[in-house]
């Protein structure tokens, strides 16, 4: 019960004392104690929910199981991380004159109202009370990627409340289509959103109103995912977002918000054969990764870079959700972690390039090797990994989900997109030719992404451009990232198998 | 069928069904200021249609959701953004992305889907609402429409407003009404979603010189 309190009720401490606080260095000093403190808690409750299977506490209003409790530890890492960099990030945009000393308790503030309403999203146990905390996130985030006031960041800011706030009311109307075929089986009115009741009659509920409801909600909380064709607001959110709020967006808020859809999925599959949410997420994700792909060929900045990819990497988790199974599920969930470590892992790189060359622009940027060789590294890795090389652990979680796509059996008489790859051949060269366009956009992928890293990383610093990188307390969440990505190729620790695959089995129920 | 649940029910239809009215007036109105009002009057009518659900069907919880949607989106809420039109230079809307005819023959249209969608759903509901399910999804429908046919800010977020609206006539229709934390959270999110729309409409003002969203064209691809 502590651990939970304590993730609750940390950011909000901390965000309400940011407003008080006046001097900096303070400010930094609660926001990493209170990280440090969330990780700790995280750390207990993951032990806690290994060894019972799940906690729920506080009444019923809190839930963790495996999957959640995989989502927390994601959230807290990269929050911890986030700290660090912001430590020297922000001090830096302030004594630049680039944001006022005075904003900066509001931007703490809002940022720790942003982690509290993620990890209220994850650990809700009702559907309304999630939809509530992700309605949150929205409001939270909005002022922090219009933090820099310039005209381009107010509206990125606009657009993506208005887009997201709209996406969510359409996944409010899917949460209430789910309560109305709930409350029907269970009765009780108060705790009929409840996933810990939903859990043992998701097969009674009619399926007519789950497979509306789930239509919805996926619409709704895929516009916070980013999956194409909902996903405009994203790549300017993500360029106009301060480097640490981007590499939260990227990395912590899009996974809470492929959790909301995965915990409906795993009710829905109970009441529906699971190709019915199968093939839609297939769908989605197989157009979100190919539009993806082919937009990166035409960035020319490279946080928008960066933003592109985060739909491809979205649109290959949910290839791995969808195909399902316990291979695909497996390494759509360990693709979560990778891509929140390798995308949080750009954007504090993007982050010190951008300090120092004052331009989003690719072609303004050269010669990193030489102007921040530090920096320039951790470039290359996070390119490496987004594309999915080896030794970095997104290959590892790639390769499960082609495997998984491969081995699939299209039931032939639903629709699904194999349909698009091939009409009339059999089920085996239907899902040969899905993974062989599938690779043939891994490719292009390769292509853009190498170019445009490649051409920051080498070459001659422009005259102006200082060289040379002082180590900061910035770059140590960079290092950790670097060795976590490694690490996590070579080999997976085995509590947190343990974790994932009773996660897996969350989501995949017959 | 008794009598008293025949005529409740009938109530619980027209209310809906003026609030769907409201609606298309929304569409059809180029004064901004009227947009707000006639917003107001729908949230007027969705709380007594709340009111009439809790007090043909005793749950008493309803009467708190009716309270708040008459201090939240037929008091606060409108009063806020009548205080960013007073300060913006334009009243009116002139040009649109779809003009009001067409915009009203699609809305007709937008309600003959929501009927046609939940057509398979709506045997289960309760007797007292069931048409209301179906209304409700196309005020959502309709909401959405708003915000994609109109420019200006102010216009977008009386848009998202409805579809709120909206689908709070579901939550009271479908199921009378969702738990209490639940619907107390939303509203508190649509208060804070409404205050926010607000300050935004003022900082755009101040960078743009304008609240027209076709204004915002910095960034492309």
């Amino acid at each position: 019960m502590w651990p939970v309190i304590v993730l609750l009720v940390g950011p909000v401490l901390a965000g309400l004392s940011s407003l008080v606080i006046q001097r900096a260095r303070l400010l930094h000093a609660v926001n990493f104690t209170t990280m440090v403190a969330l990780a700790v808690a995280e750390t207990l409750l993951t032990r806690q929910v290994l060894a019972d299977g799940s906690v729920t506490t506080l009444g019923t209003l809190v839930y963790v199981d495996a999957l959640s409790d995989f989502i927390l530890i994601i959230i807290t890492a990269i929050g911890l991380s986030c700290s660090l960099y912001m430590w020297s990030y922000m001090d830096e945009q302030v004594a630049r004159g680039v944001i006022a000393p005075k904003h900066l308790g509001i931007f703490f503030f809002l940022f720790h109202m942003f982690l509290f309403a993620m990890v209220a999203a994850t650990m809700a146990n009702s559907l309304g009370v999630q939809w509530v905390a992700v309605e949150g996130t929205t409001l939270a985030t909005t002022f922090l990627i219009a933090f820099f006031r310039r005209k381009e960041s107010l509206e990125a800011g606009w657009k993506y409340l208005i887009l997201c706030s709209v996406g969510i009311a359409l996944a409010l109307f899917g949460v209430v289509l789910t309560y109305y075929s709930s409350v029907r089986v269970l009765g009780d009115a108060s705790s009929a959103l409840n996933v810990t009741e939903l859990i043992g009659v998701a097969d009674r509920l009619d399926p007519n109103v789950l497979k509306l409801a789930f239509l919805f909600i996926l619409v709704g909380y895929g516009t916070k995912v980013g999956l194409v064709p909902m996903h405009t607001w994203l790549p300017d959110a993500y360029t106009e977002a301060p480097a640490p709020v981007a590499a939260m967006l990227a990395g912590v808020l899009e996974t809470v918000a492929v959790y909301t859809v995965l915990r409906s999925k795993a009710l829905v599959d109970q009441a529906l054969p699971p190709q019915f949410t199968g093939n839609l997420l297939l769908t989605f994700g197989f157009v979100s990764f190919v539009v993806a792909s082919l937009f990166i060929l035409l960035q020319h900045n490279y946080k928008r870079l960066f933003a592109y990819s985060s739909i491809e990497h979205m649109g290959l988790a949910m290839l791995g959700f969808g195909v399902g199974g316990l291979v695909g599920t497996f390494g759509g969930l360990f693709h979560l972690l990778n891509h929140a470590l390798a995308k949080a892992l750009a954007f504090f790189v993007a982050g010190n390039i951008h300090r120092r060359y004052d331009s989003l622009e690719i072609d303004q940027v050269r010669g990193l090797a030489r102007s921040q060789p530090i920096t320039a590294v951790a470039t290359l890795v996070a390119g490496f990994a987004l594309i999915g090389l080896p030794p970095f652990s997104p290959f590892v979680s790639e390769l499960l989900v082609v495997s998984a796509l491969s081995a699939q059996n299209f039931a032939s008489d639903t629709m699904h997109v194999g349909r698009f790859v091939a009409v009339t051949v059999s089920d085996e060269m239907r899902s040969l030719g899905l993974v062989g366009v599938f690779l043939f956009f891994g490719v292009v992928l390769f292509g853009g992404m190498m170019a445009r890293i490649g051409a920051m990383v080498w070459g001659t610093p422009q005259d102006g451009i200082t060289r040379g990188e002082a180590c900061t307390v910035g770059h140590v969440p960079v290092l950790a990232m670097i060795v976590a990505l490694v690490g996590l190729s070579v080999m997976i620790p085995e509590s947190l198998r343990t974790l994932v695959t009773r996660a897996v089995h969350v989501i995949v129920v017959r | 069928m008794s009598e008293s649940t025949q005529l409740g029910s009938q109530l619980v239809d027209l209310c809906s069904v003026l609030l769907l009215l409201s609606c298309f007036a929304i569409v059809a109105q180029r004064r901004l200021s009227a947009c707000v009002d006639l917003f107001a009057l729908q949230s007027f009518f969705l709380a007594t249609t709340a009111a009439l659900v809790a007090f043909l069907t005793g749950h008493r919880h309803i009467y708190v959701a009716a309270v708040l949607t008459v201090v939240i989106k037929v008091i606060v809420l409108p009063r806020i953004l009548r205080k960013v039109i007073e300060r913006l230079n334009v009243s009116r809307e002139l040009v649109m992305n779809i003009n009001i005819p067409a915009g009203l023959l699609i809305c007709g249209g937008l309600v003959v889907v929501a009927f046609f969608i939940t057509q398979p759903i709506i045997p289960l509901g309760y007797l007292l609402t069931r048409d209301s399910l179906a209304l409700a999804l196309a005020i959502i429908l309709i909401g959405l429409f708003t915000m994609i046919a109109r420019k200006k800010a102010v216009t977008q977020m009386v848009g998202f407003l409805v579809m709120e609206n909206g689908v709070f006539l579901g939550t009271t229709a479908a199921a009378y009404g969702m738990p209490l934390i639940v619907e107390l959270g939303v509203f508190f999110d649509v208060l804070v979603a409404g205050l926010i729309a607000g300050i935004y409409t003022h900082r755009l003002q101040d960078a743009f010189d304008s609240v027209d969203t076709s204004e915002l064209t910095v960034l492309k691809e």
